[in-house]
Formats: structure tokens, sequence, C-alpha cells
């Protein structure tokens, strides 16, 4: 009995301390409800009954995006734009007569979106980029248009236009889907964030936190006090690994050809240049790009929009041989001495392949097929090969799946199979199919961002980079905020001898073999042609894949001419005169 | 019907009467004709639990303690059932539907939290770690499966919750402090697992400066409805703050902003002084009572009714952060105006039965 008692007892203590401080509360609640009511009630009640508050967000700019030596490729520059609170507007109808005629505007579709606003007090965007004379006279007149406000907004510009625009990006009004993974980022409908390239994979970092402003405004409009305000903050900086006289070279020089070049580091994967044409001018998308000029990109059947880079996927032609030759000689299916006779063509069941050269190369052995692109030897060696092997070492070159560059919607290529033609054909796979292959014909498809990989193999002796364009992000104030490094990259099982095999016949191809086009006073090049026929009436691909280094600057190099105008191997050629030019100055 | 059975507290059921059904009239000259399908909805949920409050308060207490398992279990259940299959509403997953009536099984993780803790803590005469740990993993579930609704504001509630019932069933100063110096420790851990809106509406609340836009923005309306209400308030019809929509969630959350605009310090005083009637009416029942098990849950009630009404009202005048939560018998929403509801017929029939 004597616990129980003590428990309730206790019991009743502890209840009377709760007691106390239930009523200290409810104190403390009336008297800070006293205050508001009471005290300020006054104030709180001209404020909701003029309801002259305004809510001002204060834009943030967003952050640069710069190449590798700090040069700036993007600008903030100043917009002026119109808007309306719609809280002030006494008389609509009025106004917005007035305003409609001013900024050439839909009076009905400027009354529909002022009455759908979610918040009166903050403003409606009417009109975006309106030029200086209409603010001044807008600015001159306040006291006619009760309610409209200029907001000034920083707009981001591309100061080179077109120039690496596949790579920078554009910006676009956030969609639902965008709006729903960054709750929290501060980012409203309207909006703009990045939709593509850097500017979309790294909008976290560069989008910056908006700030705003609660201010009480007298009948006019005019402030009369602020009453809460958080400033913005700008975004972060981008260092790319682009190096912006790479990227001009390599633009001009493929001038307006339908293709890519892409230049890259073969040690490190850090790209110098990404060029793929036809591009675009970002600009437009952020000055607000107009329905008509979006059609005209969307559909343009040259796909400007589309990175070619990293999003297209073509047959490689014969710069597959690097990869043929090294899967035989590492297989050793053939010895470098080994020859194949060369008539000019090849029969294998009732087809007959037809080599380049239709009096054929006679005997040769592997360094010759090499320099002179000699498909006849690589059918028979294929068929030697067979497919897998060949698909193997493909694959092992990081052929058919995305190579992991930082630009995100990256498209695989393709490696085909002789499970996946039964299944997806319903036919076997032919001899014919593995002659196709060896030259790189077929089924096969390669992004040109994969062919830097594979050549870079043969560059740096051997291992697989992985093409990276975020060098690094820096804060505002400069302070570091993520660097990127290259990650420890995996081997090619290829010995030394091969490498060394394949490097001389590389060379070779420039200094007297089809990529003599490429040779250069300059800088010694190799590398290695290819053109992909396509079907009927189509003008072939053209491709290069090449290296060259000097004391101080090494680089790996791809161009690839989609449908080429001229008969000649382009591509070398374009390869020759970028790589001369960057030499020459040799300027790191 | 039972011998021993003693009346009504009379007192307690006006101030519940007049909490409910002042917040009807107050939804009603609130709303808009296009609105009066919450007025009509409230109304029904009203009815409803004023019809449970009579039922229960006729049933013994006792009863509860028997099904406290039972009914946690089911709780539990529903709660982690809510997760997969509920509805959303604001990116949340609270809600189960009932023909046309959803239910909010969090309002009721309160009710059963508190029964449930009541019959582990008054069962033994001196509570040590072993108790205070089992407590602890009654409440820690329900926590977190509120939490990842995401209901923060109901499943932080359910902290202190536990905390005020320790403290009741007479657990030792020191260990309390533990309790607490535990919990403080672990709080930056915590905030690590918060979603990012969670951690803006905190820091909005410790900086309120911060995000003048958002919840800055609504809280500044609620100030001002609240305050233009002045003494009497602007009557019927008069809260032009609120009916124009410059209050964000009048019918729920900022309820009690409304209530100030338009009945003014009257209104919001009689509001706080009817709370307060249920609360010390509630302690004499408390310690009227002879039985450890009714003690408890009638002590977890006041505490739980207490807090829920601090933190609502606290919201709107700015001296606590925005959680989201109902007010108490008053806020729009069948689930919260039911459980409390239930929770006062168990009150009642502490009253009537005497245990």
């Amino acid at each position: 009995m004597v616990p129980v008692r003590g428990k309730r007892k206790r019991f009743e203590t502890r209840i009377k301390i709760l007691w106390v401080v239930i009523v200290c509360s409810f104190l403390i609640l009336l008297a800070r409800i006293a205050w508001l009511q009471l005290i300020e009630g006054e104030r709180y009640l001209r404020i909701s009954k003029n309801s002259r508050l305004q809510l001002l967000p204060l834009p943030c700019t967003r952050g640069l995006i710069l190449d590798r030596n700090g040069k700036k490729l993007t600008h903030n520059e100043a917009s002026f734009s119109v808007g309306v609170i719609p809280s002030n507007v006494s008389n609509p109808d009025h106004l917005l007569d007035r305003l409609a005629i001013i900024l050439k505007l839909d009076k009905k579709a400027i009354l529909e979106r002022i009455r759908r606003a979610p918040n009166p007090f903050k403003p409606v965007v009417l009109k975006k980029n309106v030029g200086m004379s209409t603010v001044t006279f807008l600015l001159e007149r306040e006291e006619e248009f009760p309610g409209v406000v200029i907001i000034a907004q920083p707009v981001r510009t591309y100061l080179y236009g077109g120039l690496a625009s596949h790579l920078l990006g554009h910006l676009g009004e956030v969609n639902q889907a965008e709006l729903a993974l960054s709750s929290g980022y501060g980012i409203e409908l309207g909006d703009l964030v990045g939709k593509m390239g850097v500017e979309k994979v790294c909008n976290r970092y560069l989008q910056g936190e908006k700030g705003g402003k609660q201010i009480e405004v007298d009948a006019h409009g005019r402030a009369l006090r602020t009453i809460s305000e958080k400033d913005p903050v700008p975004g972060h900086s981008l260092y790319l690994t682009i190096d912006l006289r790479m990227q001009e070279i390599a633009e001009k020089e493929l001038g307006e050809r339908k293709g890519v070049v892409l230049i890259g580091d073969p040690y490190t994967g850090g790209i110098f240049a990404l060029v793929s044409y036809p591009g675009f001018d970002p600009n437009l998308f952020s000055w607000g790009i107009s329905e008509s000029e979006w059609n005209r990109l969307r559909d343009e059947p040259l796909h400007p929009l589309e990175n070619r880079a990293t999003r297209g996927e073509y047959p490689l032609g014969s710069a597959i041989k690097v990869i043929t030759a090294s899967a035989a000689l590492e297989e050793g299916i053939i010895s470098k001495e080994d020859t194949f006779f060369c008539g000019g063509n090849f029969t294998i069941g009732n087809r007959v392949f037809k080599g380049w050269k239709e009096e054929g190369h006679g005997e040769i052995n592997l360094e010759e097929a090499i320099i002179h692109s000699c498909n006849v030897y690589f059918y028979q060696l294929g068929l030697r090969l067979g497919v897998k092997r060949i698909i193997r070492y493909a694959s092992l070159f990081g052929l058919g799946k995305p190579t992991g560059i930082d630009l995100g919607s990256e498209k695989p290529g393709f490696l085909p199979t002789r499970d996946w033609k039964k299944k997806h054909k319903g036919e076997a796979w032919y001899g014919g199919d593995t002659v196709n292959l060896s030259i790189g014909q077929g089924y096969i498809l390669v992004t040109p961002v994969q062919m830097l990989k594979v050549i870079s193999v043969i560059a740096n002796g051997g291992y697989l980079i992985r093409p990276y364009l975020i060098k690094k992000i820096v804060s505002p104030r400069g302070d570091l905020i993520k660097e990127f490094q290259p990650p420890k990259m995996e081997r090619v099982p290829l010995s030394s001898a091969t490498l060394n095999f394949l490097r001389r016949s590389l060379r070779g191809v420039v200094r007297e073999g089809t990529g003599w086009r490429a040779e250069s006073k300059t800088v010694e090049i190799s590398g290695k042609t290819g053109t992909a026929e396509l079907s009927e009436g189509e003008k072939p691909h053209n491709w290069f894949i090449g290296y060259a280094s000097s004391t101080h600057l090494r680089l790996a190099i791809v161009v690839l001419v989609e449908n080429r105008e001229e008969d000649i191997q382009i591509a070398p050629q374009i390869a020759g005169k970028i790589f001369s030019q960057i030499f020459e100055k040799n300027v790191p | 019907m039972y011998p021993d059975s003693r009346p009504y507290d009379w007192l307690l059921l006006l101030a519940v009467l007049g909490l409910s059904l002042g917040g009807l009239f107050h939804l009603y000259t609130i709303s808009f004709v296009h609105q009066s399908y919450y007025f009509f909805r409230q109304i029904a949920w009203v009815g409803i639990g004023l019809g449970l409050l009579v039922l229960f308060s006729y049933l013994r207490i006792s009863l509860w303690e028997k099904v406290a398992h039972l009914f946690y279990l089911a709780i539990f259940i529903t709660l982690l059932l809510v997760l997969f299959r509920g509805e959303g509403a604001h990116g949340a997953q609270r809600w189960f539907r009932l023909g046309t009536f959803s239910f909010q099984p969090s309002e009721f993780a309160k009710l059963s939290l508190i029964i449930v803790l009541a019959k582990l803590l008054a069962a033994k005469d001196n509570i040590g770690w072993r108790q205070i740990g089992l407590s602890f993993c009654f409440t820690f579930p329900f926590l977190i499966l509120v939490a990842l609704q995401p209901d923060l504001g109901s499943a932080l509630i359910l902290l202190p919750l536990w905390l005020g019932m320790l403290f009741l069933a007479g657990v030792s100063p020191r260990k309390l402090l533990t309790i607490l110096g535990i919990g403080a420790s672990s709080f930056p851990f915590f905030y690590l697992l918060l979603r990012p809106y969670q951690k803006m509406r905190i820091l909005t609340f410790l900086n309120p400066g911060r995000d003048p836009l958002g919840t800055g923005w609504a809280v500044l309306q609620s100030k001002v409805a609240l305050g233009s209400g002045k003494l009497v308030g602007k009557g019927i019809g008069g809260a032009l703050h609120t009916q124009l929509s410059f209050l964000p969630q009048p019918f729920t959350d900022f309820v009690f902003a409304s209530i100030g605009e338009e009945w003014g310090f009257v209104g919001t005083g009689i509001f706080i002084g009817l709370y307060f009637v249920i609360i010390t009416r509630g302690m004499k029942i408390a310690r009227q009572s002879t039985n450890g098990f009714t003690r408890l849950v009638s002590g977890g009630l006041i505490i739980l009714l207490f807090f829920q009404v601090f933190i609502t009202v606290g919201m709107t005048i700015g001296i606590m952060p925005v959680t989201g939560m109902p007010l108490p018998l008053v806020s729009y929403g069948g689930s919260s105006i039911i459980m409390f509801f239930l929770g006062m017929g168990l009150l009642l029939s502490m009253k009537r039965f005497g245990e």
C-alpha cells in the first residue's frame, strides 16, 4: 500500500508542475496574441485593409562557365521585364488597355494570367526583354501605371554564340518533373534551368539562390519600408577541361560540314574540344525562344540540337582495323610477317566483297594492310578471328557501352552477336557478316566519343580513359567546391609488342598511307582513317582517329564527316590542319 | 446503466462542445458558397465524433488497458500500409480512403501510444531503465513511420508526449535529464536525415528573413490576419484577409489566425480559455483517480492537447516553426476531430466510473 500511495503522491507533485508549465505557456501565447492584436493591431489592420504589401523576388546570377584557362565562355547580361502586381491594380481594364498597346500584347491573355496568379502580391511577368526606351517611358510615368513594376533580371549570354553549343547546352523553363526533383532548392515555375549539356548536368551548382524582399508600399506603389529581405546568392562557377583556342580551331576547320571533332588528352580523358555540327545559338533560349524558332530547331532535318559526339551512332568503317589487328596479334592468329593475297576483291559463297583498290595490293603483311587499309586482307583475317573474338576485343576497347562522359544522355552504340542476329533478324550469322564486321560495316555502331576512347588506348599505352569535361567547381568567392580527377584507369590486355606495332603502323598510315592528307610539317601525326559506306546513293561517312604529341602537349583526335561532300579523305585533312595549328603556336 | 456511475463532467463537455461548435460556426462564416463542401463534411465529422464521445464515455476505461497492445498493433500495421498504398497530398502519403472519407492513421497513433505507454508505465512502481527502454521501443516505430510519410510535425509531437508521460509516471529527474542529454546530442544526426523542405522550415523558423517568399510569407500573412482583428475582430464576413486567400490554409493549419481576424482578441481569448478549461478539468480527473493506468491516460491526453494547441497557435503568431498540424477540435479534418473526441470520451468515462 505504501509504495502505491507514494506513487500517487509523486504523481500529484508532477501534475502540479505540469499545470504550472501549462499556465505559463498559455500566458505566453495570450501575451503574444494580445501584442499582435491590441498593440500592433492598428498597423496590421492598415496593412490588411490596403493590402499594400509586395513580394519582390531578387533574382540571382547564374554561375559562369569558363574554359580550362579561366577564359569566360558565358556571361550574365541585364535585361528588363515588365510585370504587374495584381493586388495593386485598382482598375485593371483601363491599365491593361494602355499596357497592351505599349508592350504589344494580347489583352485577353494578360487578364487571364493576372487572374490565375497564385499570389496577388507577387509580380506577374507580362513581357521579358523590354527595350530601354519602353522601360524609361514606363518609369517616367510611374504614377499613371499603378501596380506596374520593372524587374531587372540577369540573362545568360553565351559569349561565343554557337561555339561549343552542345557541350554548354542551353536554358529553358523548368518543367513539372524537374520541379519535383529540385524541391527545396528554391526553383519555381517559370524559372529557367539548364536543359542540356553542362548547364543541365551542373544546374544545381550554377543556379544560385534567389533572394526576396517583402515591402510595404503606399497607394501609388512607392516603397515605404522593407519588412524583410534576403540577399540572392550567385551560383558557382564551372571550369571546363575545354581549351577555347582549340575549340575555335576545331570549329573553324570542320567548317560547315555535318560531323564531329573531338580533341582530348589521351592520358587523362580531359576533353579540349568538342564540336558537333550543325549546332545552335544557346542565346536564343536564354532570351525566351519563340515557338516558331523552337519548332524550326526541333524539326530541322539535320538535327542541330543533337550532340553527335555522344548521341550519334555510326558505322566506323576501317577505323575498326585497329581493333581487328590487336585481336589477331593478341590471339596469335597471325604473326606480323604473315601475308594474305589481295587481288582487289574477295569471294565468299556467291557474294563478292570488293576492296577499294581494283587491281589489288598483292601479297601484303599486316603493317602494309593497315597503312593502305586493305579490305581484302582484313576480310580474310576477320574470318580467321571469327565474330566472337572481334566483338570481344571491340568491347575491351570500350565499344558497345556508354563511355561515362559527364554530359549524360549518352548513346551506347551497338555490337552485334550471333545470338542477337538470330533473335532479331531471324537469320543465322553468315561468313559475309563477319567479313563486313572486320572492316567496320554491317550492324556495328559507335559514337565519336567512344572512338576517342579507342584511339587513346593506342596513344597512352593501353589504358581506357573516361572522357570528361568538368574540371572544377568554384564558389563566387573563389573557394574550391569540387574538383574532378580522372578515375583510376582500366588496362586493355594488350602486350607492349602489339602496342608498338600498332603505333608504327598508324604512323605509317599518315606518312605514306590512306591518311596522308593529315601529314603536317609541325608535328608527327599518327592515326587511322575510316570510310563507312552507307546504302546506295548516300555519300559515305569519313573518319579519322589519331594522336600527336610534342614535349608538353599530347592530344588524341576524332574527326567524323557525315556524308562527305568532297570525294577525298577529308577527315584526315581536317585533323592535320587542326593539329598543325595547335602545335604550331606550341601553347599548351 | 452501472450502479456506480457518476454524472458527467459537464464543464469539460461544455468546453469540448464550445470549441468544436465554435470551430464549425467559424468555418461556416469564412467559407464561400463554393466551399460549403468543407463545412458539411466537418458537420459530419463533429457529429460522428460526438456520437463516439458519448459511446466511449459509457465504456469502462479498464477495457482500453486490455486491448492496448492490440490497438497498438493495428495502428502499426495501418501506418505501414499507408506508406506503401496510401494517397498523397503535397507529395506526402498520409491518407487512407474509405469511401468518400479519407482516414489519417497518424492521428490515431497518438491515442494508441498514450494508452500503450500508460499500461506499460503504470505496471511498475519504480520505473527503471528497462521500462524507459521499452517505452521508447513503443514510441520509436511510430515516430519513424510517421516521419517517413513524411509528416514531421505529427512525428515530432510523439517525442514530448513520450517524455511527458515518463515525467508523470514518476521517472526520476536524473534519468529524465540523461534522456534529454542523449536526445540533444543525437539531434545533428537526425537533422541530416531531414528532407530539404523540412530543413528549410527549421532554418526559416530560426531566421524568418531567410525565406521571405515561402514559409516566411505564410507566417507574415498569418500575423497580419490575426493582428488586424484587434479587440473585437472584423465580424462575420469581414475577415477579408482570410477570405481573399492571402492567408494560406485558413481551414486547417492557420485556422487560429482566421479566428483572430474574424473574432479579434475576444475570440482568440475565448478559444484559449476553453482549452484551458479542458486541461484543468482533465487534471482534476487525473488527480482524483486512484488507478495508475487512468491517471497516465488522462495525463497523456492533457499533454497531447496542450502541445498541439501550443504548437499550432504558436505557429500562427510566429513563435513556433510551421509544422502543419491541426488545431485540436477546431481545424478542418476528420481524423484529428474524431481522435480528440475519442480522447475526451475517455476522460469523461474516467470521471463517470471514478476508478
